[in-house]
């Protein structure tokens, strides 16, 4: 007997499916999550103001250019809360406890049934709050993306996306050396705090950290530029690559990591 | 046997066996503490950007990395993570045997958090210790009284935020977000208890209010005390009554929380 391997976009609606009929059944939670949501953007703006009380610019950047980053940070969070977290964040929990071993039975692709098994779909209400956030500020800013200041955002989004993927495998496949990492994901949360101020915010040492040895402000600056015409829509062509080449790495060392696992009783 | 020598016997243990716990968890820790360090080191690097082109409203770039180190030491100290565990036990049902042992839970969780912080907080002054020695701006000035003072002023602290989040975890008796609450209050502590910036510097009438409620007694006067920043009797007395006030009401809080609570509770498969 020959088990047939499903296409991708077949697995992929039918669990974007399954999820969307189970979440649907905790509906308080879609409230719950929009107040948290409108709750932290809040903080986030009272913060901001705060820092713009003291001073007309913020790296160079004025309040709605930030505000506009801080939109879009906002949307990544979203992307995070509701795939990643979810889905490839509990890998390193699944390989302690053998739990690997029932993804790897299944006729799909391990690296994409285990990266979207299991969506908070109602997180996706942070990437809606966080996109409005930053048309609003472009509004104020009375800027009008061009077509392709638009476009060159959503490839460095995508790009974004891939990128913070890529570094949720490379923390996750940690577990496949040291079995005993299952607070990890911790180091990500210390590290994206980084990303909620543009990258010529930071003086010094932070943004040597910041810029160049875990350059994850990139992740936010670079479409936030884009879409306020602060870099060119080339960008976008060199955001692809990035992306392109995180994607490859990603699945490079899932590769590599899923040739140590021996299972639950190995 | 005193009564004094049988607490210390059962502390002893208690911390012993929190302390060997913590101990297989050795790089969780470290990851906590580096979390808790990322949020204050990025304030700094904001704020001390803008005090470039100036002292703002009389911090200096020195005035907010001392600020700073101090804020990341003292919320080490101080932070409680009891909220989160109380709820575990409350709906997972692990609050059962707890309630068999002749002890109140509260001195398993206070034990807890004496080992944890001793290991936390020595990482924290280390790291402290290793950033002066190349950079001036964090070292601060010679002076046993005032470190006397910030000792005390931690001291409360670190128990009204046990208080705090212990209560708060006691919700989970009548709710299953008792987290989510505790989440809303530390997002709230932001400004109100100095984490982005100085109380000093937030619109006057949003620090009287945090000096009014429990949030300045909670981590910012602690963090004033050891910087320097609040200096002569009547004021640093005035620190202490306020921390003594909230420390009361929120020992009230608990208590109340904890009697009614256990009336509801009906275990898992109780």
């Amino acid at each position: 007997m020959t088990v047939r391997r499903l296409r991708w976009p077949a697995i992929l609606a039918s669990l974007v499916r399954l999820n969307a009929v189970e979440e649907l059944q905790y509906r308080a939670n879609f409230i719950a999550s929009v107040l948290a949501t409108a709750f932290w953007i809040a903080s986030a703006l009272l913060t901001l103001a705060l820092f713009f009380r003291h001073t007309t610019r913020l790296g160079g950047w004025d309040y709605w250019e930030v505000v506009v980053l801080l939109g879009v940070f906002n949307a990544l969070t979203g992307v995070i809360e509701a795939v990643l977290r979810p889905g490839i964040g509990q890998l390193a929990d699944d390989v302690k406890s053998g739990a690997l071993d029932l993804v790897l039975m299944r006729p799909a692709d391990a690296q994409l049934f285990v990266s979207f098994r299991r969506l908070d779909l109602w997180r996706v209400t942070d990437i809606v709050l966080g996109l409005a956030l930053s048309g609003y500020a472009l509004f104020r800013l009375g800027h009008v993306p061009t077509i392709w200041q638009s476009a060159a955002f959503l490839v460095a989004f995508a790009a974004a996306a891939l990128v913070v993927y890529a570094i949720w495998v490379a923390l996750m496949s940690l577990a496949f050396w040291f079995v005993a990492v299952e607070n990890i994901a911790v180091l990500f949360d210390a590290v994206y705090e980084g990303a909620r101020y543009p990258v010529s915010a930071y003086p010094g040492a932070l943004r040597f950290v910041f810029v160049y040895l875990l350059p994850i402000a990139w992740a936010t600056t670079v479409p936030a530029s884009a879409l306020t015409g602060r870099v060119s829509p080339l960008i976008g062509l060199g955001a692809a690559a990035v992306g392109a080449a995180a994607f490859l790495l990603a699945r490079l060392l899932w590769r590599t990591a899923l040739k140590r696992y021996t299972g639950a009783s190995g | 046997m005193s009564a004094v020598a049988a607490w210390a016997r059962r502390y002893g243990a208690l911390i012993r066996n929190a302390w060997l716990i913590d101990l297989q968890y050795r790089a969780s820790i470290l990851l906590w503490v580096l979390w808790g360090v990322t949020e204050p080191a990025i304030a700094l690097g904001i704020w001390w950007a803008i005090a470039g082109a100036g002292d703002v409203d009389g911090y200096a770039r020195a005035d907010f990395a001392r600020y700073f180190f101090a804020m990341m030491l003292v919320n080490q100290l101080t932070i409680a993570w009891d909220s989160w565990y109380l709820d575990g036990w409350i709906r997972n049902g692990e609050l059962n045997f707890r309630l068999a042992r002749p002890l109140h839970p509260a001195h398993e969780a206070t034990a807890d958090n004496i080992a944890y912080k001793a290991r936390s907080g020595t990482i924290i002054v280390l790291v402290w210790l290793i950033v002066a020695a190349l950079w001036p701006a964090v070292r601060l000035p010679f002076d046993p009284a005032r470190w006397a003072l910030t000792a005390v002023a931690v001291l409360f602290a670190a128990g009204l935020r046990f208080l705090i989040s212990f209560t708060t975890g006691l919700l989970a008796f009548w709710t299953t977000r008792a987290t989510a609450i505790m989440e809303l209050h530390a997002g709230i502590a932001m400004f109100l208890a100095g984490r982005i910036a100085p109380l000093a510097l937030l619109p006057p009438p949003i620090a009287h209010l945090a000096s009014v409620l429990w949030f300045r007694p909670m981590l910012a006067f602690p963090v004033e005390v050891l910087t320097g920043a609040v200096t002569g009797s009547s004021a640093l007395l005035q620190g202490f009554v306020a921390q003594a006030f909230w420390l009361a009401v929120w020992y009230g809080a608990c208590r109340l929380a904890w009697r009614r609570g256990l009336l509801r509770y009906g275990a898992v498969g109780g």
